[in-house]
């Protein structure tokens, strides 16, 4: 057996250890992974968008430079009209501007437009454009360019609309835009701060459509450099930006880094400068983390809990009556958010005009209650049922639990069925399902944007799917649409949203707020409410 | 001893010719690339999940979604589509073009393929080399406590999942001590193999257990034969008999083990990509599943079964080569 001894090598022998020791130190990194960040100086400001974290790299943010932003997926197309998911929204806003935009806050503010004007009978809407605007191709803007914009709009359709009923589109004169309704439409106005409203240049520039949007020219911050339909886009600084000396970076690189966790290192050891995909659980680490910070804002997303009202259980009121009487819609909201979010009382989240939050009376955690609705119910002593979700999202997932065990409380069995976001897309666009988790999100601050697509039962959504039919919830839809902004608005939007908790086709659980990675070496960085990051006040400090 | 004409041998004991047996060997591979591309058009189209809706969002009208189905082809019936994607396949040699991109298929692959290959022969080369100083370290100190410790290695290792090596890897030396880039692909060749370095040591990692393990039993079965005690005997060097005679031979059934597994290496590199964010094949088709985008899923298992199924051959090519059987005829 050891006649081979002598041919022990003398020279490997440390070799294997190393190797053993090199796998103890990797494990135990994994496992000690939070315990090396260090307390930051805290400098969180509640619902403003500033970086919050610690300052390692102490000197002066300097102009130029280039910032790195990794996000989950690629950009795959510029053409503003025909394009809605985040990842082309949020590119195309950097190369194309809307005449009027919204601020952090969300309140509509002239962009592009140096003043608007809507007449008194809400069908005359006149824009002013800003005088020496340019595109990045250094050509003048006229309001040509702008009555182009829209009516390619107009004729394309697309995923976001414009539901105004648009009767005319003039150009005035160079720099005066003249839209006429047909009908008053009040959410016209926000409407037209969407991305997809952004001004392109009258018919393309001279191009083809196809060249065009391969090497889109706007009045953005940034025009477009390089850019891989499957990869990462360069933009380069607009040199011709109306902001006079703004952008102050160089050069925006987004660079596509499909995995969460992947991001969140590269984002921890410097290599990109923000990232774009944090979940909740992450973000206290970056916060309190060596040289990183989140930068947050209220969102208008509305995380809920939708039931089918044809399913069933749930087409009975005191079922789902008696469901949302067994959420504490606040513990939830704490358990799951870290604080990045705040319990829902409307479906309209609070950075949304008219959301009436402090005004609705939604059904409020009360076991007793829930058990009393349910007894009314067809099905007085439970029944069993799911809930679907998408697989992905861990938060989703604690959510669908907790709610597993509300609704055991009141005997009602939910089965939570997790699939993957194709097949959960294709399962509620076929109503096949009971109920399920997912967010409802705003376009524009509006609270049509929502309350349109989540009531109205003649839409394409049916009510987001849920089949939810009530006529004066119908009626109050359509009063708001032309009802001009003031009290008697307010009124409108009240009375529906307290309809809808009375109902409760959907239980609004919680607003998330909009969370971001960043390096601490970035300044100026703003987060807008639609989760967007405006990039022309951007400083790194080297 | 009388000689035995091997020709008459082989092919009394069923052995088919040379030419016979690469022609067989060429059309079961044909046959499998056929059976993997049907089975994937199919499976791929009865998953539910819509690349129509996946582009539009969830706020899409039914109206643009049946637009855009039609001008992507997918309302026409599974055969009519098969029919399609047959034609394109022979016509253009490609699966046609990205739904979410409009950028070839072939090009798309393309244009990823050098970094993943690079990244796969990294893996290989690290696996190989790894796996041999252990083996021989294993080996030359049977039973002794290296043995041991190098035995329980692969125990632990085989039981660590890819993308949690690659973790930790990316923890200990990209975020902590910045050794390594933590993801991506840098320029050049020297940044490639710079930046592949961790990926391919993780993606080694999943190798070098079943192979350490393999080379160490093979040269205790060479080491106890009796010519290394001749050899012994006759007072040649042991680092001479060690590496020209022991491991020689203890190596062709290792090496042959490791062409088995290099299909599984593949696929390991494409979950190491998606951890590392590298761009190559493997993130490509991880994008292209959960965005449906059909012809991009297509070309990449056409792609992948191609690679498999050529590795396969080579292997038995270079398995009937080494067979002693043939020599004869060389």
């Amino acid at each position: 057996m050891s006649r081979f001894k002598a041919l022990t090598g003398k020279g490997f022998g440390w070799a294997v250890p190393a190797v053993l020791v090199f796998a103890v130190l990797a494990g135990c990194s994994g496992g000690g992974g939070g315990s090396t960040a260090q307390t930051g100086t805290d400098s969180s400001t509640g619902t403003q968008a500033t970086t919050s974290g610690n300052e390692t790299a102490a000197t002066e943010p300097a102009e130029g430079g280039t910032f790195t932003y990794a996000r989950p997926a690629a950009v795959t197309s510029f053409d503003l009209h025909n394009e809605i998911t985040a990842n082309n929204a949020f590119a195309i806003d950097k190369v194309f501007e809307p005449l009027v935009s919204f601020d952090k806050d969300g309140n509509i503010v002239d962009w592009l437009a140096q003043s608007h004007e809507v007449s008194a009978d809400g069908l005359t809407y006149t824009f002013v454009l800003k005088d020496g605007l340019k595109f990045s191709d250094g050509t003048d803007v006229t309001a040509k360019d702008a009555a182009f914009s829209l009516e390619r709009h107009l004729k394309v359709g697309g995923p976001l609309e414009i539901s105004a009923k648009v009767d005319k589109v003039t150009a005035q004169d160079d720099h005066t835009l003249v839209v006429t309704l047909q009908e008053p439409y009040t959410p016209f106005l926000s409407e037209m701060s969407n991305f997809s409203n952004g001004i392109i240049p009258a018919d393309f520039g001279g191009k083809t459509e196809e060249e065009f949007f391969k090497k889109p020219v706007g009045t953005g911050p940034f025009a477009v450099e390089s850019w891989d339909p499957t990869g990462d886009v360069t933009f380069v600084k607009n040199e011709h930006y109306w902001q006079e000396g703004k952008p102050y970076l160089d050069k925006l690189v987004y660079k596509l880094v499909q995995d969460d966790s992947q991001a969140l290192n590269q984002l921890k050891a410097g290599e990109v400068d923000g990232i774009e995909s944090l979940a909740l659980q992450n973000a206290e680490e970056l916060k309190n983390g060596d040289g990183t910070g989140v930068i947050t804002n209220g969102s208008w997303v509305t995380e809920q809990l939708f039931f089918n009202t044809l399913d069933e259980h749930f087409s009975d009121e005191h079922v789902r009556r008696a469901l949302a009487l067994a959420i504490d819609r606040e513990g939830l909201t704490n358990a799951l958010t870290f604080g990045y979010a705040q319990a829902a009382n409307s479906l309209l989240p609070t950075t949304i005009p008219y959301n009436s939050n402090d005004i609705i009376k939604p059904l409020n955690f009360n076991l007793d209650e829930a058990k009393k609705e349910l007894a009314q119910s067809k099905f007085p002593t439970g029944f069993s049922s799911t809930l679907l979700i998408a697989s992905g999202n861990d938060t989703r997932a604690q959510e669908a639990q907790i709610i597993q065990a509300a609704a055991q409380s009141i005997g009602i069995e939910l089965k939570i069925e997790s699939v993957e976001l194709a097949s959960f897309r294709e399962r509620f666009f076929a109503y096949d399902f009971s109920a399920m988790l997912n967010s409802g999100q705003a376009d524009s601050p509006e609270a049509n944007s929502i309350i349109a697509f989540q009531t109205d039962p003649d839409g394409f959504s049916k009510s987001y799917w849920t089949h939810y039919t009530n006529d004066e919830v119908t009626k109050l839809l359509h009063e708001g649409q032309t009802a001009a902004d003031g009290d008697g608005r307010q009124k409108i939007y009240t009375d529906l949203l307290q309809i809808l908790a009375d109902d409760v086709p959907y239980i609004p659980l919680y607003y998330p707020d909009v969370l971001k990675g960043v390096r601490s070496s970035v300044e100026g960085l703003v987060a807008l409410p639609n989760g967007s990051l405006r990039f022309e006040d951007v400083r790194i400090a080297q | 001893m009388t000689k035995i004409n091997i020709r008459t041998a082989r092919r009394e004991a069923g052995f088919p010719s040379s030419w016979r047996w690469i022609a067989i060997a060429a059309l079961r591979a044909l046959i499998v690339i056929l059976c993997v591309t049907t089975a994937v058009f199919f499976l791929i189209r009865i998953v539910p999940g819509d690349p129509a809706k996946m582009i539009l969002g969830e706020y899409a009208t039914d109206e643009s979604i049946a637009a855009l189905r039609h001008t992507l082809g997918l309302d026409l019936s599974l055969w009519e589509q098969f029919m399609r994607f047959v034609r394109t396949l022979f016509t253009q040699g490609d699966t046609g073009n990205s739904i979410v991109s409009g950028v070839s298929v072939r090009e798309l692959i393309a244009a990823r393929t050098p970094v993943t290959l690079l990244l796969i022969a990294l893996a290989c080369v690290l696996a190989i080399a790894f796996s041999l100083v252990l083996a021989v370290l294993a080996a030359t100190n049977k039973d002794k406590l290296l043995d041991h410790l190098i035995r329980v290695f692969p125990a632990i290792t085989l039981g660590m999942p890819v993308f949690w090596v690659g973790l930790l890897l990316i923890l200990l030396f990209g975020v902590r001590l910045h050794w390594f880039p933590v993801g991506g692909v840098k320029e050049g060749w020297s940044g490639m193999l710079y930046s592949l370095t961790l990926p391919a040591i993780t993606v080694a990692f999943s190798q070098i257990p079943t192979l350490v393990r393999s080379l160490r039993a093979q040269m205790l079965d060479v080491l106890e034969s009796d010519f290394v005690v001749t050899l012994r005997a006759a007072r040649i060097p042991r680092r001479v008999i060690l590496f020209k005679h022991v491991l020689r031979n203890a190596a062709l059934p290792t090496l042959m083990l490791f062409g088995v597994n290099l299909s599984y290496l593949i696929g390991g590199t494409l979950v190491v990509e998606q951890v590392f964010g590298i761009k190559g094949i493997g993130s490509l088709l991880f994008t292209s599943i959960s965005s449906r985008d059909f012809p991009v899923i297509q070309g990449i298992a056409l792609y992948c079964a191609v690679a498999v199924v050529a590795i396969g051959l080579l292997v038995d090519i270079v398995a009937w080569w080494l067979d002693p059987r043939t020599k004869e005829k060389r």
